[in-house]
């Protein structure tokens, strides 16, 4: 039974997939994959401390890309520049979005370990996000010349794109501050606190209400480092939140909801899978490929790479 | 009179009313509305089957719309198999993918449940978009499928509106009176119990997954049923239309804004939010695209905070209010019972 | 033959032996106690007994026929019911409700399913109460409702997991009346409880546990004036005194 828009591997073999070509899509999808894990960072953080699901993710993202537009567009500044804006404007929206919407929630529900009210509320966000943007700006695709769009250097046979890198160096800057955060600061240690067990940290004077403010602000923040990232190099449109909302889901499910290394290794497999997939076959069918590897990892290992088992 | 009497009132006055409507609405723009407000509050019940009930969070339920529309679409324009007889095929087949996925996910804890649905659904969006024959079957890919023109029952179209009025008003009847008889029997409080308290009703000899699936089964079958109307009704579909994420939230919106796990929540739900995206889609959607949406994400924040069972609640106190008043001044005044 | 027989059965969690090949022998028509301190491993063995958990090794035997590992709705099957130390009735329900979904082992008629809770209700004394919502009972009446919708299943033998935490004096007096007479019906009971004076009445039999193993079992009076109980619950200083 033949599934018409599917090529034949005999048709692959004509077009003479170079070992290079591969290395390239390694090199490419590595580097993308490090920006997808940057956007399940701060995802993987909300889950962890917090234990709800965040579906607003991606429209928080959003928001990061347009406010990062607009600093640009208005300024002129370098997107990079930009971050001193936006990351404190983000955590501020995460931090109330937060202490407003979601709050509320938790608290009619306080002995539910995850509410799935927090998931529908927040898909209501996403929704609000996503439409008063599309009311306010318009659905046209927008885009930014910077001073690096479009620029790239060759290593060897390899052209590494340079917004991409320098969107792999903020991962790792990011990722390293994060874990030192966590680790040897006060509200990093309550955090962690929080996250193994809300009630108990709460009877030893954590504020637990206020961690989760600040987990929410901080992981919405990493949003707008990667809005920033995004800039040079991606479209800016509504719904572009939509595309990194599920695919930060699938990332965080695969490398484990609450793991850092989970996250960075689970959005470089997703990168991966869809640059070199797409030396062989179109990308709308690597889709496919990334939510067959996620119903895969669901069914049979789900608490991902790096989770901890948990009776799910 | 008593309350009673006059609950019953007027509940015959709305069904005989509604099952007359087309004699005095001739509009077909309006009979369009209407049917697909019960086209919604069709698929919002099949949906609480597992969203209200088994306590979960489905959000790719359009895949089954989708499935079923595709499955008869593909059977009549391949074999000329009626649309009747193909609808009962899609409902199977929406029926048997259902169950497979649910088995495995339906074990999982409701946020993984939640993502899982997703993935399921988006992942059958894309293979569709991305196929255009599986064999000898034509899916057309992204441009969809358009039914031709050719009226009569067999071939399940008809030139005026009013039979799919009538069609879809007594899919919903059944949809309502297969909902509420199961709740009148085992499995409906045996569903209920392992939604609520899953060890509890293991305890008392409750198979929580096997009835999980039991209805995930029922209700893709029922939704299946409404792909292959709504393909009848419109003659033409396609993936991003009638698959897809938005498609899933909404049908989930609306029955969580009505009141999951209720009879009658899934229809108020609909009954209150198809107007506002008829309405906003006629009069804004140039100046205010995806205003309608705005309004169910707010409508939805507010109700999961103030009032998570939904808003039969508060609608259903209001009724019972009204009665006590309305009874109780015709009592005052004396009217005999 | 023993109506329940738990053979050597262990539990281990990872490098943590929660329970410790414990034998056990519950005969019909007994009440049969288990103590232990907090942490000792009763609820663990229970849960091995009820389907929560499936013992590491050992098995475990119901009127001959072997309900290792089995599930708990399948042992809800075999006449086995059990409550929860947490009580989980289903809030939103009334109390007819929850003890319906209990008798729908027995039948599938709506009907007959209905008067076989009311009648399970009327013997615990909760009949009066059937359409409150399970959220608006008061603590002991949940736990009578725990009690009827166990009772409701029609179980040979009841696994009572400390139904009398949190009840006051007089309350705890009439669980036990209540208890009795559910033995008195022909069901064995098997039970776990922290209040001495409760169980030390009710009992027939008491097994003592402490870190996973069992250190003495005997009928009440052997068991209160056992050494290693005294020093297990009060520490090596009391044990020089003996009685």
């Amino acid at each position: 039974m033949r599934i018409s828009g599917f090529p034949p591997v005999s048709a692959v073999r004509e077009n003479e997939v170079k070992m290079d070509f591969i290395i390239q899509a390694i090199v490419s999808g590595t580097l993308m994959g490090s920006i997808y894990g940057l956007a399940a960072l701060g995802l993987t953080l909300i889950f962890g401390v917090i234990k709800v699901i965040n579906f607003a993710h991606g429209s928080c993202l959003m928001v990061g890309m347009y406010a990062a537009y607009w600093v640009v567009t208005l300024t002129g500044v370098n997107p990079y520049l930009a971050l001193i804006v936006v990351v404190p404007l983000l955590f501020f929206f995460g931090y109330f979005l937060q202490d407003i919407v979601i709050k509320p929630v938790l608290e009619a529900q306080s002995d539910v370990r995850e509410p799935t009210e927090v998931i529908i509320v927040t898909s209501g966000v996403w929704y609000i996000l996503d439409n008063i943007t599309l009311m306010i700006f318009g659905a046209e695709y927008r885009v930014v010349q910077t001073s690096i769009t479009g620029k790239s250097f060759e290593i060897g046979e390899i052209i590494v794109s340079t917004p991409k890198l320098y969107g792999l160096i903020a991962t790792i800057i990011v990722s390293v501050a994060l874990v030192w955060f966590l680790k040897y600061t006060k509200m990093g240690k309550s955090i962690r606190a929080a996250s193994l067990d809300r009630e108990a940290a709460s009877l030893m004077g954590i504020n637990q209400y206020r961690v989760f403010n600040i987990a929410f602000g901080i992981g919405t923040a990493i949003m707008g480092v990667v809005g920033c990232v995004l800039l040079p190099f991606y479209y800016v449109f509504p719904t572009v939140g939509v595309i990194f909302d599920v695919k930060c889901f699938i990332i965080v499910v695969l490398g484990g909801l609450g793991s850092i290394p989970g996250a960075l290794i689970g959005g470089i497999i997703i990168g991966l899978i869809e640059s070199v997939g797409a030396q062989f076959m179109a990308s709308t069918w690597t889709e496919l490929i990334v939510y067959l590897v996620f119903l895969a990892v669901l069914f049979i290992k789900p608490a991902g790479l790096f989770g901890e088992e948990r009776d799910w | 009179m008593t309350k009673e009497t006059l609950d019953k009132i007027l509940k015959i006055v709305l069904i005989v009313g509604v099952f007359t409507l087309p004699i005095w609405i001739n509009s077909p723009t309006y009979l369009q509305i209407l049917i697909l407000l019960f086209f919604y509050a069709y698929l919002t019940t099949s949906w609480n089957l597992v969203g209200g009930w088994a306590g979960v969070l489905p959000l790719g339920h359009s895949a089954y719309v989708g499935i079923g529309a595709y499955t008869s679409t593909v059977l009549f324009m391949h074999y000329g198999l009626s649309p009747w007889i193909g609808m009962l095929a899609g409902g199977v087949v929406a029926a048997i993918v259902g169950t497979i996925i649910g088995i495995p996910t339906l074990k999982l804890r409701g946020a993984y449940f939640a993502l899982a649905t997703m993935a399921f659904g988006e992942g059958v969006r894309v293979f569709i978009e991305n196929t255009d024959k599986i064999g000898p079957f034509v899916l057309n890919g992204p441009r969809g499928i358009c039914i031709p023109l050719n009226e009569s029952f067999w071939n399940f179209q008809f030139m005026s509106k009013v039979p799919y009025y009538y069609i879809i008003l007594i899919m919903l009847c059944i949809a309502l009176f297969v909902t509420w008889y199961m709740s009148r029997i085992r499995i409906g409080y045996y569903l209920n119990a392992g939604g609520e308290e899953p060890e509890a009703a293991q305890a008392l000899g409750v198979n929580v997954a096997k009835y999980k699936v039991i209805a995930m089964a029922i209700s893709c079958f029922m939704t299946g049923l409404a792909g292959t109307f709504y393909a009848q009704l419109m003659l033409y579909f396609y993936p991003k239309a009638i698959l897809g994420l938005d498609f899933s939230f909404e049908i989930a919106f609306i029955a969580l804004i009505g009141g999951r796990g209720t009879l009658a929540g899934p229809v108020l739900g609909a009954l209150i939010l198809r107007p506002v995206t008829d309405f906003s889609r006629i009069y804004f959607s140039s100046i205010l695209p995806g205003l309608h949406l705005v309004i169910y994400g707010l409508v939805l924040i507010l109700v999961m905070i103030y009032q998570p069972r939904g808003i039969q609640e508060p609608l259903n106190r209001f009724y019972n209010w009204i009665l006590d008043k309305v009874t109780g001044n015709i009592e005052k005044k004396g009217v005999k019972s | 033959m023993a109506l329940l027989e738990i053979k050597n059965v262990s539990k281990h969690f990872g490098g943590l032996k929660a329970v410790d090949q414990v034998d056990l022998s519950i005969e019909e028509g007994q009440i049969f106690g288990l103590i232990g301190p907090n942490g000792a491993g009763k609820s663990t063995l229970f849960n091995c007994v009820a389907g929560l958990y499936a013992p590491t090794y050992g098995q475990v035997f119901f009127k001959g026929d072997e309900i290792t590992g089995m599930k708990p709705w399948d042992i809800c099957n075999k006449k086995i019911a059990r409550t929860f130390q947490l009580v989980k009735p289903f809030k939103m329900k009334t109390v007819l409700y929850n003890t319906m979904v209990g008798s729908y082992i027995r039948s599938t008629n709506p009907a007959e399913v209905r008067d076989m809770a009311l009648d399970v209700l009327e013997r615990m004394h909760l009949a009066d109460k059937k359409d409150i919502l399970a959220k608006s009972l008061t603590i002991a009446d949940r736990k009578r409702l725990e009690l009827a919708r166990a009772m409701a299943t029609n179980p040979e033998m009841l696994l009572l997991d400390e139904c009398m935490a949190g009840l006051r004096p007089n309350e705890v007096d009439e669980i036990l009346d209540v208890i009795r007479g559910i033995r008195d019906s022909g069901v064995t009971i098997f039970v776990i409880e922290h209040i001495m004076r409760a169980i030390m009445a009710l009992s027939d039999r008491i097994a003592v546990i402490h870190f996973g193993e069992k250190i003495v079992e005997g009928t009440p009076e052997e068991v209160s004036t056992d050494e290693k109980v005294i020093k297990a619950y009060l520490g090596d200083s009391y044990v020089a005194t003996g009685n």
